[in-house]
């Protein structure tokens, strides 16, 4: 079959889409694997907490100051605030005890982790699906309509992947958790407190991922379980992108999330096995992935 | 920005069923039913019965009301002495989870450790599925109040589970019906289909591809869409329909995603160039998202209340429910059916005239009950109840604060007039047990 040239645009405006919010969220698990050496299997969950904080939030505001949509950027900025408090709080308390063990027992603590976020949220916010509710009315396109809130989408996942490229390449925090990358004993030996490094770049990690929750809010129900469905894919992104580079983790994110959407139009029923493909295939010919360093491998 | 509002206060009305609340219910059930059973002690055993039902996962949302429903109709019950007046109901609730290895673990672990004689639930087929082979096994009977995959009365037939609410096959047939009018009318010639891709929706998509064959010759399927159960991001999906430009687009899809794909659709303006008949709406989504759903369209569903309201069986259900929470919250489909599966316990056990799982299947087995829906009789083939599918247009009416189907033009299909034609059709699906 044969499509015109606005169904394709839409389609490849849906793929830079998935493909950003792909991105929002790996980008940290990239970051918190690159620096630390950890494998957070918690992230996604802590991003979903983070959805939960975020619509508490929006209702307070809504409820005590009226309503405005506008309330959804304050809310989302103390949510990730929280969150990056709580991160660091986990690193302190937590992962901080992990550093010499085994990837199995990392695992085995994140997912814990996931276990007893999980059961908090149950007991605070119960099991219904919980939305900020924003009346978008789709946009005429050509000859057709897309989601507006697609491009608040592109736009905020390039926003946070120039910020962190800046961040890393061009503040001397970043430059040091760089080379904390590549030796944390040489970082260490020039009197830098590592231990507080890694602290605030699990915060850091956590603070983009709940950041990136307010971000889906509008468009994306929040409801339990939806972490584990995230997680997969984040993995992948981040596997296929390189741990640690937030450029990989970018470009692997463009790559799933324009693949995973022409494969839907074109060839539906395969659609995911491609993703999977091109991970199996880049784990055979780059195991450190497109843009990591074989140093991480 | 005015007509903004966030979901808060509604959501104070439609109050979630939280852990701690789950466990109160649960325990609540147990004392409700324990009372009954000091009073008449000696009278008679309790009967145990397991309720499974996911409260995380995909199809969390659909269980809150039958959580809240049910311990008040075993009270109801067990005021009358329990099964057959001396047999008090207690209620074990346990989560699914929507995975069927955590549902199969719990319906055994219900029958091993806590001895229960019945299990109602589950939502989700797959996970409804697994625990047949366990109450097969176990010689328990099985009340499917909500799960309908036509595979579990036809293929995975077990003589145990009895089905409470329309299968997979009976809803996709009756939306056919529906369509029919649809298509003849508007002359469209083409259409897609988007499916969750598991055991409910590949089922249901089938049905719905063969019925509709059968009934507008000359209608194309375009092509079929299938997303992961689960899915955060329907955008290539939506976009993907919008490329194809079919006249319309028949949705199997439920829970979560359902809720997450109406108001992902609307933002991207699918319902302005394909129509979306038949996608299934049940009480819950027609009071979760009574903003956003679009006004219009052709929804299903499978015992709502609003289309009852004549039966005293529903009366006095909805009086039961909104004496205990309140004259804002409403039972939706899946109390409903739930209500009509222990209320079907409860006549079954009188039928039969002892609570023995096996005398009380037997009793049922082409028995006619009362339930919320009228009267209605088991098929004695497969033990499907002969439930009606109900297909509508969504409008606000001043009744209600959310949107209903349009009583003026709801369509009520028997479930007798879709279901598989003969018991010899069924017979042959159906799969030898030991």
């Amino acid at each position: 079959m044969v499509y015109d040239l606005t169904s394709l645009l839409i389609q490849l405006l849906s793929g830079l889409s998935r493909a950003m919010m792909l991105f929002l969220l790996a980008s940290g698990l990239s970051l918190i694997f690159g620096v630390m050496n950890i494998l957070n299997f918690a992230h996604a969950t802590l991003w979903m907490l983070a959805g939960y904080l975020t619509y508490t939030l929006f209702q307070f505001f809504t409820a005590t100051m009226g309503e405005s949509g506008w309330w959804l950027l304050p809310s989302t900025f103390l949510a990730t605030a929280a969150l990056f408090a709580l991160g660091c709080l986990i690193e302190f308390v937590l992962i901080r005890r992990m550093y010499d063990r085994e990837l199995p027992e990392q695992l085995l603590l994140t997912f814990a982790l996931i276990l007893i976020i999980g059961d908090v949220i149950k007991m605070i916010w119960g099991v219904d699906n919980l939305r900020i509710y924003m009346p978008i009315e789709p946009m005429e396109f050509f000859d057709s309509f897309v989601n507006p809130y697609s491009f608040v989408v592109i736009g905020v996942g390039v926003a946070v992947a120039a910020g962190l490229w800046w961040f890393l390449h061009h503040t001397r925090y970043g430059k040091t958790i760089r080379a904390a990358v590549h030796s944390r004993e040489m970082v260490s030996a020039l009197g830098i407190r590592i231990g507080a490094m890694y602290t605030a770049v699990f915060g850091l990690g956590v603070a983009v991922a709940a950041m990136s929750a307010g971000v889906f809010l509008p468009i994306v129900p929040i409801g339990l379980g939806i972490d584990m469905d995230l997680i997969v894919q984040c993995f992948a992104v981040v596997v296929i992108g390189g741990f640690g580079s937030i450029l990989g983790t970018f470009v692997a994110s463009i790559i799933v999330g324009v693949v995973y959407s022409f494969s839907v139009l074109i060839w539906p029923d395969g659609a995911l096995a491609i993703i999977f493909v091109i991970l199996v295939a880049v784990l055979i010919w780059r195991p450190w992935g497109l843009f990591g360093t074989e140093l991480r491998s | 920005m005015g007509d903004r509002i966030s979901d808060h206060k509604w959501s104070g009305v439609l109050k979630s069923m939280d852990r701690r609340e789950f466990i109160l219910s649960s325990a609540a059930a147990g004392i409700l039913t324990m009372t009954p059973r000091f009073a008449s002690a000696g009278s008679g055993e309790v009967f145990r019965v397991g309720v499974t039902l996911p409260t995380t996962g995909a199809g969390a949302n659909y269980s809150v009301r039958p959580i809240k429903g049910l311990p008040l109709i075993a009270a109801q019950i067990n005021k009358r002495g329990g099964l057959l007046g001396k047999h008090p109901i207690e209620l074990h609730f346990r989560d699914t989870q929507t995975k069927p290895a955590a549902g199969t673990r719990e319906a055994r672990s219900l029958i091993l450790n806590e001895k229960v004689q019945a299990i109602l639930g589950t939502w989700s087929s797959a996970v409804a599925m697994g625990i047949q082979e366990i109450v097969h096994e176990n010689k328990i009977l099985h009340f499917a109040a909500t799960s309908n995959s036509s595979k579990i009365v036809n293929e995975n037939y077990t003589p145990y589970t009895f089905q409470f609410g329309p299968n997979s096959r009976m809803q996709s047939a009756a939306t056919v019906v529906a369509m029919k009018t649809l298509i003849e009318k508007k002359g469209w010639k083409k259409y897609v289909t988007l499916g969750a891709d598991y055991e409910w929706g590949r089922d249901a998509q089938s049905v719905f591809v063969k019925e509709l064959a059968k009934a507008s010759p000359g209608i194309e399927l375009k092509k079929e869409l299938w997303f992961r159960l689960g899915e955060t991001d329907f955008s290539p999906y939506i976009s993907a329909v919008m490329a194809l430009k079919p006249d319309f687009l028949f949705g199997a899809i439920a829970g979560k995603d359902n809720e997450t794909f109406l108001q992902q659709a609307k933002a991207a303006g699918l319902f302005k160039r394909v129509a979306y008949p038949g996608v299934f709406l049940p009480v819950t989504e027609l009071m979760q998202q009574r903003r956003t759903l679009p006004r219009g369209i052709i929804g299903l569903n499978r015992c709502p209340f609003f289309a009852n309201l004549d039966n005293p069986m529903m009366q006095s259900y909805i009086k039961t429910f909104q004496d205990e929470f309140g004259t804002d919250d409403w039972p939706d489909d899946f109390a409903c059916m739930y209500f009509d599966a222990l209320n079907g316990l409860d006549q079954g056990a009188k039928m039969a005239g002892s609570v023995s799982p096996d005398a009380i299947k037997d009793a049922l087995k082409g028995a006619t009950i009362d339930t919320c829906r009228g009267r209605l009789a088991f098929r004695d083939c497969n033990n499907q109840l002969d439930a009606p599918s109900y297909v509508g247009e969504v409008v606000d009416t001043p009744d209600y604060p959310f949107p209903i189907f349009d009583p003026k033009t709801l369509v009520v299909v028997k479930g007798s007039d879709v279901w598989l034609p003969t018991c010899e059709e069924v017979k042959k699906l159906q799969k030898k047990r030991a």
